[in-house]
């Protein structure tokens, strides 16, 4: 592989991260290979060195995913997160896939009836003194609070099990994905 | 019977994924010893770990780039007389300390695995 093939394939594969990024990530791999024929290597010689372009980018583009779920906490950073590192292949798709469907499934039931629980506790507040409660009315308003209290814990207890689920895929992820793999298999 | 194909594949997988992890482990520590010696640049820092441990020259980015967001190294340009300024890479106060303290952590565990290698053989 040439040196021109090499960094092409490596900007294909980083296509997607803001620009200044990119120039910053090909800037590094130009200035190994300007040292590199310093040193007098081939282009080849060092593209091989180097390892798979597609790789690569793939490894600078889950470092910037998690990278971004570490400063902001929100879905689109969890989703970034996670797909950065499904993409370098650490985790079996496959095989996640249906479990992941299911476990979100089921935060996101629960934050609809958080939400659900949430908006009938503020009925029931509203409305239940008025209608002649068993109880009396401030049974009614007691209770209305109650709800609304329970429903926000609720939806609390959610996220937290929802961050904790993101960044327990994303330790997962780091520590299987086989950065050193080629070495290895050039080596066996 | 232990030896059955799947088996032996499985057992192989596992070994390799020993190795990947120590050496994965290791080699930010390699990093952090080579930079406190002296400063560096990517290029010196990956030939010479390429040469020691065998490991792609191409994992030493996606590294240097998620040890500077750790803020344990920091960047400045030197200018250089072939082509242009060139990238060097310095340690910053948290990465001396992150240094020491993993490389005393490391002496412990060495130290603690030869031992039960030791007593084993």
């Amino acid at each position: 592989m040439t040196r021109a093939e090499f960094l092409t394939r490596l900007k294909r594969g980083l296509a997607g991260l803001p620009a200044a990024q990119i120039a910053d990530i090909v800037a590094d791999y130009e200035a190994h290979f300007n040292d590199a024929q310093e040193a007098g290597r081939s282009e080849s010689e060092v593209a091989a060195a180097l390892g798979a372009p597609e790789r690569l980018a793939r490894e600078q583009r889950a470092e910037q995913g998690v990278k971004r779920w570490e400063e902001t906490k929100n879905p689109s950073a969890a989703a970034g997160a996670i797909f950065a590192i499904l993409g370098l292949g650490a985790i079996d798709i496959l095989f996640l896939l249906p479990l992941l469907m299911g476990v979100l499934g089921a935060l996101f039931a629960f934050f609809m009836a958080s939400i659900g629980i949430f908006v009938a506790g503020g009925v029931v507040t509203a409305v239940g003194p008025f209608a002649g409660p068993p109880g009396g009315p401030a049974v009614a308003f007691l209770l209305g609070i109650a709800l609304m209290a329970g429903a926000t814990a609720l939806a609390a207890v959610t996220t937290l099990v929802t961050i904790g689920l993101v960044n327990g895929l994303v330790w997962y992820g780091r520590l299987h994905y086989r950065l050193l793999k080629p070495a290895i298999e050039t080596q066996v | 019977m232990i030896s059955n194909g799947p088996e032996t594949k499985k057992r192989d997988a596992v070994t390799e994924a020993i190795e990947v992890q120590l050496k994965k482990g290791v080699l930010a520590l390699c990093v952090l010893a080579l930079l406190s010696k002296a400063d560096s640049y990517a290029y010196e820092i990956a030939s010479k770990l390429a040469k020691d441990i065998d490991m792609g020259e191409g994992t030493i980015y996606p590294l240097m780039r998620r040890m500077q967001s750790d803020g344990q190294v920091e960047t400045y340009l030197v200018e250089s007389q072939s082509g242009p300024p060139r990238k060097y890479y310095r340690l910053t106060e948290a990465g001396r300390a992150s240094f020491t303290a993993q490389k005393a952590e490391w002496a412990a565990f060495v130290s603690a695995v030869e031992n039960i290698l030791g007593a084993a053989a």
